[in-house]
């Protein structure tokens, strides 16, 4: 199954206003009637900018680098170990030291990268709650933090696999990661035939979120 | 309102992977996980609970999520190991190949020699 | 050893039996982008420690399965702040009375704060 055109990914950058104050609440918002819990959301947020403990332009900072920054740094790593076999080994030993050498910032995460062989398919969860490298990733989807996904691909992942248009054969060993303290994990896919002569950024191309969670395998139609 | 900057939690690092001092089990050693269910904040998920896996690799010391979930400082840092297991080991029905595997953290105080 | 199996908290739900995974990303709404910066920047400021948030959800029992993701932590959230004397439910509770005011939300909709509970 491709990733839905919802996806993190696909969402284009969008031109910002940059002209709000401070302590303006941000105006931009869903239809329709806000929830209570969007309601106790930002009310928690005015309140703790009043207080002086958060301000509104770190809100914003943080959700523009969600949106335009973070979605798109995992492709750039693992397609650059694809094309660097010695970065790909320096990803594997110290996946944090290599993103840093690679000029990428993983704040606090501390990142575990594991790679899929032709005898080996890694897949990622946080059965606890959702943990995920954000900083490489940005947000994980809404199939990762869901409690069908987090209870069930640790005691059936082929099964899950399977409902993401994934099978793999009985000859491959399936290799599940539970996130479950201070490690965060990337898989790194393996590469498909046919890219030899691409360039890295046709490689981050196919690299969607979700190879590099492990639930599907990049695929070359995908190519843009 | 005081903020202050709290010095709890697992510091930055240039590395995946902090100091270990004094671990208790190296690469290879075969360890069970306490059959131990107790209140509060834990890490240790309920399904890995008393069962025997293999340590694949050491993370390094952190401050103690368990305390930390509290309000304590975390301190003394506990050791965190990445503990491999047989599939079949821990779900007596699995129904995958006996090879398929799970790999979690677990910190040292979970666990015992096997 | 100690302790009793009925201390298996709301969140440690690896093994359960449930139904198939919906594989489609449903994105997030804005307000959900919005309280995923303003959880991220708490953290950051250092105000609440992410372990605080996770056991802050973990403690919502019965209602963790009944919640969405953002739901829950923003219930996280808002127990840890109270817990903290940040913020007491009373100024809360009127900020949220303004806000929906502001919005134009005509009642208070159903919820447990609401109810009074304050976790």
């Amino acid at each position: 199954m491709n990733d839905h055109p919802h996806d993190y990914y696909a969402k284009g950058k969008h031109g910002h206003d940059h002209d709000h104050e401070d302590h303006a609440p941000i105006e931009e918002r869903d239809e329709g009637p806000p929830s209570e819990y969007e309601i106790m959301s930002r009310a928690m947020q005015e309140l703790l900018e009043e207080k002086g403990a958060v301000t509104a332009e770190q809100v914003r900072r943080r959700m523009e680098l969600f949106e335009e920054e973070l979605p798109y740094r995992g492709s750039r790593v693992v397609a650059h170990a694809w094309a660097d076999p010695q970065f790909k080994k320096r990803l594997l030993e110290d996946g944090k030291a290599a993103c840093t050498e690679f000029g990428i910032d993983l704040e606090a995460d501390r990142l575990i990268a594991v790679e899929n062989t032709p005898e080996v398919h890694n897949v990622i969860v946080c059965t606890l709650c959702s943990c995920y490298p954000r900083a490489l990733l940005g947000m994980p989807p809404t199939w990762y933090k869901s409690t069908n996904y987090r209870s069930r691909v640790v005691f059936e992942p082929r099964a899950v696999l399977k409902e993401f248009g994934t099978v793999l054969p009985d000859q491959v060993t399936v290799r599940v990661h539970d996130s479950n303290a201070d490690m965060r994990y990337v898989v790194i896919p393996m590469r498909p035939k046919g890219t030899e002569s691409w360039s890295e950024e046709r490689l981050a191309a196919i690299l969607t979120r979700d190879t590099l969670v492990g639930v599907t395998v990049p695929r070359v139609d995908a190519a843009t | 309102m005081t903020l202050g900057l709290r010095t709890q939690g697992a510091e930055p690092s240039p590395s995946t992977y902090a100091p270990a001092p004094g671990h208790r089990f190296k690469v290879g050693d075969r360890v069970a996980v306490k059959r131990s269910f107790p209140p509060g904040h834990r890490r240790t998920p309920y399904y890995i609970r008393g069962k025997t896996g293999v340590i694949e690799r050491i993370c390094g010391a952190f401050p103690n999520p368990e305390e930390l979930a509290y309000g304590f400082d975390g301190e003394p840092k506990k050791v965190l190991y990445r503990v491999r297991f047989a599939q079949p080991t821990v779900w007596p029905t699995y129904s995958g190949p006996a090879r398929d595997l799970i790999e979690m953290e677990i910190f040292e105080h979970w666990l015992e020699p096997a | 050893m100690s302790g009793t199996a009925s201390n298996r908290s709301a969140a440690d739900i690896g093994g359960d039996d449930a139904g198939p995974v919906d594989t489609l990303d449903r994105g997030m709404k804005f307000w959900e982008r919005q309280a995923n910066a303003l959880r991220s920047v708490v953290q950051r400021n250092q105000i609440v420690l992410v372990d605080e948030l996770r056991r802050a959800a973990e403690d919502l029992g019965d209602l963790y399965a009944k919640l969405e993701y953002f739901e829950r932590t923003t219930l996280a959230l808002r127990a840890l702040l109270i817990e903290k004397g940040l913020v007491t439910e009373e100024e809360l509770a009127a900020r949220m009375a303004e806000i929906r005011a502001r919005f134009d939300v005509p009642d208070e909709m159903e919820s447990p704060i609401k109810k009074g509970k304050s976790r």
